[in-house]
């Protein structure tokens, strides 16, 4: 049973308790602290069957230089298509970038020397199936966005890997949850 | 130039010299350019 409403003076045993304190939407699968001088971090084991969809969040650490983060599902570096709008503080102006059969998703987070900063969600990875991601935030030092976009590749993944365009990343977690199902 | 770090899980080493290639076939670059979309 996915939940359960509790009358005045009802019991609360200890099963009911751990069965739905674990009920919870969004389940914490793994976390990963990203080392010193990385320009690449492979997540492994983070999709299943136990879910479909996914968030991943990265925060922390900082990176060497102004880079936007890149995302692949580990084994696939080809079909990524993506959308990226932004706009540059101070102006209204709306700005844009995409991806066209890229090798990653380009625009999956941000770093820069003060900051790591990623969160999207990962719908169907583990499914045999095209993988969307997005909606994000790409905050930048000048600019900030939101991206989304779809893998074409009708396969079922495990893992994925998070990359800088330039530069490198030290420290910061990257952290995965499963969307629970019932 | 001392290649980057790649990082399987918690294991961090330096890339192997195919590593890096293929990093930099990507487009990779050690510095970036500016704050704008690539």
């Amino acid at each position: 049973m996915a939940i359960k409403t509790f009358t005045t003076g009802e019991l609360l045993t200890a099963s009911d308790t751990n069965t739905y304190l674990a009920n919870s939407g969004l389940v914490y699968i793994k976390q990963q602290t990203i080392g010193s001088g990385v320009a690449t971090a492979v997540v492994a084991d983070a999709f299943s069957a136990t879910y479909d969809n996914y968030k991943i969040t990265i925060h922390g650490g900082v990176a060497s230089t102004l880079t936007s983060l890149t995302f692949i599902l580990t084994g696939s570096a080809t079909q990524y298509y993506s959308a990226l709008s932004y706009v540059a503080y101070g102006t209204t102006t709306p700005l844009a970038a995409s991806d066209n059969n890229a090798a990653s998703w380009q625009y999956a987070g941000y770093g820069t020397t003060n900051y790591l900063a990623a969160t999207f969600d990962v719908l169907n990875p583990w499914n045999a199936k095209f993988t969307q991601f997005g909606p994000n935030n790409w905050p930048a030092q000048t600019v900030s966005g939101t991206s989304s976009g779809v893998h074409g590749v009708a396969t079922s993944y495990t893992g994925f890997t998070i990359g800088t365009a330039a530069g490198t990343m030290t420290g910061g977690t990257i952290t995965v949850y499963g969307y629970r199902k019932a | 130039m001392t290649r980057p770090n790649i990082q399987f899980d918690d294991e961090v080493r330096e890339m192997t010299e195919e590593e890096y290639a293929a990093l930099l076939a990507t487009g990779w670059t050690e510095e970036g350019t500016d704050d704008l979309a690539r």
